[in-house]
């Protein structure tokens, strides 16, 4: 009888005879940067490899998003292998596109290939047969949740309902079948260079999209009749760092706003001001109490100066938690790939992800390759190891599939059936929905 | 009988007798400042000199003022000659009283010498036997509206009605008696060229104080516990300097203030800051305007800490207006005195920053408050020192007793033509009125 030894020697055999093609697709899509919910030429890169690779997959899901499917030998609970497809957008990136600034700084080029990597080694020969159950492979949209006015505007024409890829899949029913996920992220540093880092806790967050209204006047000749928006939102600003020291250490609050307009000609009074920040936050409790207080923040700019601020405050993503047991097996497949020296464990994060909505209904993990270097989100973020970052990262999912799969998919239904899911999808979509708080002040 | 020329020499000439009486005064309040409605000090002083003079008078009117009402030969309108009690208070004047703080850095210790001056002169029997009319002289407190904490408390405790002393004397009926009323005040040679200047108007203003509650926290141990009320303030005057530039030039708007609590310990969570504020502006309207602005942005910041505030407003100056026939009067015999490339008068649209409670009283009837060049530096400041004593002291208390014989005599003609003509801006009932209208309590809550 095979073992799952076998399979996984297989799997990873397979991936380095595809190696070439795989970090090829990745570094297409380095040079193809999309921002989220406008990956289509990426989303075309991921449909002809699924062509290529003959796995019937479904396209446009959350408009850019594509799920294919792969079934093991017989019945059995599915898992999700996911990979993002957007990028960010920084200026002055190596990569970016000189149009859109858009660039792949946080490496989700690299999630792709992953991605792929892993269903093309579970067709290595005799994989998928000796597993029981499936593989969903996903291409999600959108985990960058930038452009916040952009998709506030295509969730009012009702083409999306949240800003995010993962939730927009879920509340789609994308994952209604999904009993496990996991995908990996690049990382950066010196010092962990080459290695892999897993498990610890992300905040989570709120997005507000804002606008100060105020009115315009010859900003010479008459400012005496305007209402200065960009000082409601000067003033804005100052109210909500005078909060700061309110917010407690562990809850490690974030409050990060940018201006996205701040005036249309500097002779005119400013009367329409735009802002987008995110409240983020380690607890669900604290980043809703710190985007009460960011409200707050915002009337007092409006009211101080006479103006009016409508405040949309969008349900971002929840805090992640990974999956222990999950944790286990794909940590011995990932020291197995580097060596025990070069695995290691995380603490909390300050960053956000929507694979933590993921991760209130179901297991999941999602590990980081260190394969950069430079900052995240910066101009030096640029992948190196596309080795370990491509095609080690699609190993050892690979091989955590099919230890989850493997044996009549044992661990994986011990797992799913000892997970308890702090929300079910009703209940997150309660939750989200919950967040979405449209509102004018004018006071 | 002695014509207007000879009974105007005859009250200089006394004046000029007590030159040094007089500047001894001035100097002795110098070196003895007190803030407006604690001048116990200086109202004695005061006190014991226009008995000195021989002016029956009574004390304690608005807690430290004086009045003193002298009869001339015959009945006819009342001619108040008015000197400031207080002092302000700076830091590092070089005559600072080191335990309070107060310093006469705005010249108010020439005043009540003025006014003992021009009784000097007046009071000369052949020169009080000429007039037709009462002479009131008064020694009137608290004309800088400063330590307003304390002043709310005594408002709070019934002590004082209104909260500065002009006003305060008009409440009580002091100028009731008054039909005319004269003062002059010392002015810096950084701001005037000539010895005495004269029109001019004034800003009005009002007067906030301001208290910011929040919740007291170990500021290092859990500061998320606590509400902090100077953040709060320092929100609030953010937002406020973002409003300037929607104050119009014409409007002279001023908004200051300061800070009188900020934090009783540095480990503990602000929870109850303070801040003493005043908006001022060149008519009713601007000030309303810009006392909206500044409620707002108190607000705002109260309301970013999720805290509250209490705003007082307290009714402040009313602009001020010289009376266009006693200015001229004032000009002529100052011009008598210094020569005429001495004397300036200001245009109508000249208006000054600054505010006094002589421009209450002068929407109630026809008032003079002339200014006399006398010191150096810059007004409220370290350096402001009045150096010429003559011109501080003797000068102007000539020219006002030269004024009050030109309203007086031959049967106060004069004054009886001024006060025809006139068209007081308010009554009294009407000025209280519009003032207790300006008093207003605000609490509000920041959710």
């Amino acid at each position: 009888m095979t073992t799952a030894s076998e399979l996984k020697a297989k799997a990873v055999a397979e991936i380095d005879r595809r190696g070439d093609e795989l970090i090829g697709i990745a570094k297409t899509i380095l040079d193809n940067p999309e921002p989220g919910f406008k990956e289509f030429k990426t989303a075309q890169t991921v449909g002809q490899a699924f062509q290529r690779l003959e796995i019937p997959y479904e396209d446009g899901i959350g408009i850019t998003g594509l799920r294919g499917d792969l079934k093991g030998g017989t019945e059995g609970p599915t898992v999700a292998v996911m990979g993002e497809l957007d990028s960010l957008k920084v200026l002055g990136h190596p990569h970016a596109d000189a149009e859109t600034t858009a660039a792949h700084a946080c490496g989700h080029h690299c999630q792709i290939g992953m991605m792929l990597g892993v269903a093309t080694a579970l067709q290595a020969e005799g994989v998928l047969e000796n597993l029981s159950g499936r593989v969903a492979l996903m291409a999600v949209p959108a985990e960058e949740y930038i452009e916040v006015e952009y998709r506030d505007d295509l969730r009012r024409e009702g083409k999306l309902e949240f800003i995010g890829g993962k939730p927009e899949f879920i509340r789609l029913g994308a994952l209604d079948d999904v009993d496990l996920a996991m995908m990996t992220h690049t990382s950066s540093g010196d010092a962990a260079a080459g290695s892999i880092a897993f498990g610890g806790t992300n905040n989570g967050m709120v997005a507000k999209r804002i606008r100060f209204l105020g009115r315009a006047s010859h900003a010479g000749g008459a400012p005496h009749m305007g209402i200065n928006a960009l000082n409601a939102a000067m003033i804005a600003l100052s109210a909500i760092h005078a909060q700061r020291e309110t917010y407690q250490d562990p809850d490690t609050v974030r409050v990060h706003p940018i201006i996205t307009q701040g005036g249309v000609a500097v002779s005119s009074v400013p009367a329409d001001v735009r802002m987008e920040t995110y409240v983020r936050g380690a607890r669900t409790e604290a980043f809703m109490d710190a985007s009460n207080k960011v409200d707050r923040a915002l009337r007092a700019g409006a009211m101080a100066v006479g103006g009016s601020v409508e405040i949309t405050t969008l349900p971002g993503y929840l805090p992640i938690r990974s999956d222990e047991s999950m944790l286990e097996l794909y940590g011995q497949n990932a020291a197995g790939l580097v060596g025990k020296t070069r695995v290691q464990r995380l603490g909390h994060r300050t960053g956000s992800t929507d694979m933590g909505d993921v991760s209130q209904l179901m297991p999941v993990i999602h590990p980081y390759v260190v394969a950069a270097t430079g900052n995240g989100h910066g101009i030096d973020y640029v992948v190196q190891d596309y080795e370990l970052g491509v095609l080690t990262g699609a190993k050892a999912m690979a091989m955590t599939v099919i230890d989850l799969l493997f044996d009549g998919a044992k661990n994986a239904r011990r797992i799913a059936g000892e997970y308890r899911a702090p929300l079910t999808k009703e209940s997150y979509l309660g939750l989200m929905r919950s967040m979405l708080r449209e509102s004018v002040h004018s006071e | 009988m002695p014509t207007i020329e000879e009974l105007k020499s005859i009250a200089r000439a006394a004046i000029d007798d007590r030159a040094d009486w007089l500047i001894d005064c001035a100097r002795t309040i110098l070196e003895n400042p007190e803030p407006g409605f604690t001048e116990v000090k200086t109202s004695r002083f005061v006190s014991e000199k226009m008995s000195q003079l021989g002016i029956a008078h009574q004390s304690g009117i608005a807690l430290t003022g004086l009045k003193g009402v002298v009869q001339g030969g015959r009945p006819g309108p009342t001619i108040a000659v008015i000197g400031e009690l207080d002092s302000l208070r700076v830091l590092e004047h070089p005559h600072t009283d080191p335990e309070t703080g107060a310093a006469h850095a705005c010249g108010h210790h020439c005043q009540t010498p003025m006014m003992l001056g021009a009784a000097v002169g007046l009071l000369v029997p052949e020169v009080l036997e000429s007039l037709a009319g009462n002479i009131a002289f008064i020694a009137v407190p608290a004309e800088e509206f400063i330590d307003v904490e304390y002043r709310w408390g005594l408002h709070k405790e019934g002590k004082l009605g209104l909260m500065a002393g002009k006003q305060e004397f008009i409440r009580l009926g002091a100028f009731d008696d008054v039909d005319m009323a004269m003062m002059a005040h010392t002015a810096s040679n950084s701001q005037e060229t000539a010895k005495f200047a004269l029109g001019g108007t004034s800003n009005g203003h009002v007067v906030k104080y301001v208290k910011f509650i929040g919740k007291a926290s170990h500021a290092g141990g859990s500061p998320h516990l606590g509400v902090n009320a100077l953040q709060a303030a320092m929100v609030a005057l953010n937002a406020l300097n973002t409003q300037r530039e929607t104050l119009r030039n014409e409007h002279n708007v001023r908004l200051h203030g300061i800070m009188t609590r900020g934090g009783a310990a540095v480990n503990s969570i602000p929870a109850d800051v303070r801040y003493e504020g005043r908006v001022r502006g060149r008519t009713a309207e601007a000030i309303a305007d810009a006392n909206e602005k500044m409620d707002r942005c108190l607000r705002a910041g109260a309301l970013t800490m999720g805290g509250s505030v209490e705003i007082v407003t307290l009714p402040g100056y009313l602009p001020m207006k010289n009376d266009p026939d006693m200015m001229d009067l004032f000009k002529q015999n100052a011009t008598e005195l210094v020569g005429e490339d001495e004397v300036i008068e200001h245009p109508d649209n000249l208006n000054r920053g600054g505010s006094t409670d002589m421009g209450d009283l002068s929407q109630i009837m026809p008032v003079i408050h002339p200014y006399t060049t006398a010191a150096v530096g810059s007004g409220h400041s370290t350096d402001y020192v009045v150096t010429d004593y003559e011109q501080a002291v003797v000068n102007p208390a000539i020219a006002m007793a030269m004024t009050v014989i030109d309203l007086l005599h031959d049967d106060a003609h004069t004054a009886k033509r001024i006060l025809d003509a006139s068209d007081p801006t308010m009554s009294k009932s009407q000025y209280l009125s519009f003032q207790n209208s300006r008093l207003t309590e605000e609490l509000y809550e920041g959710v």
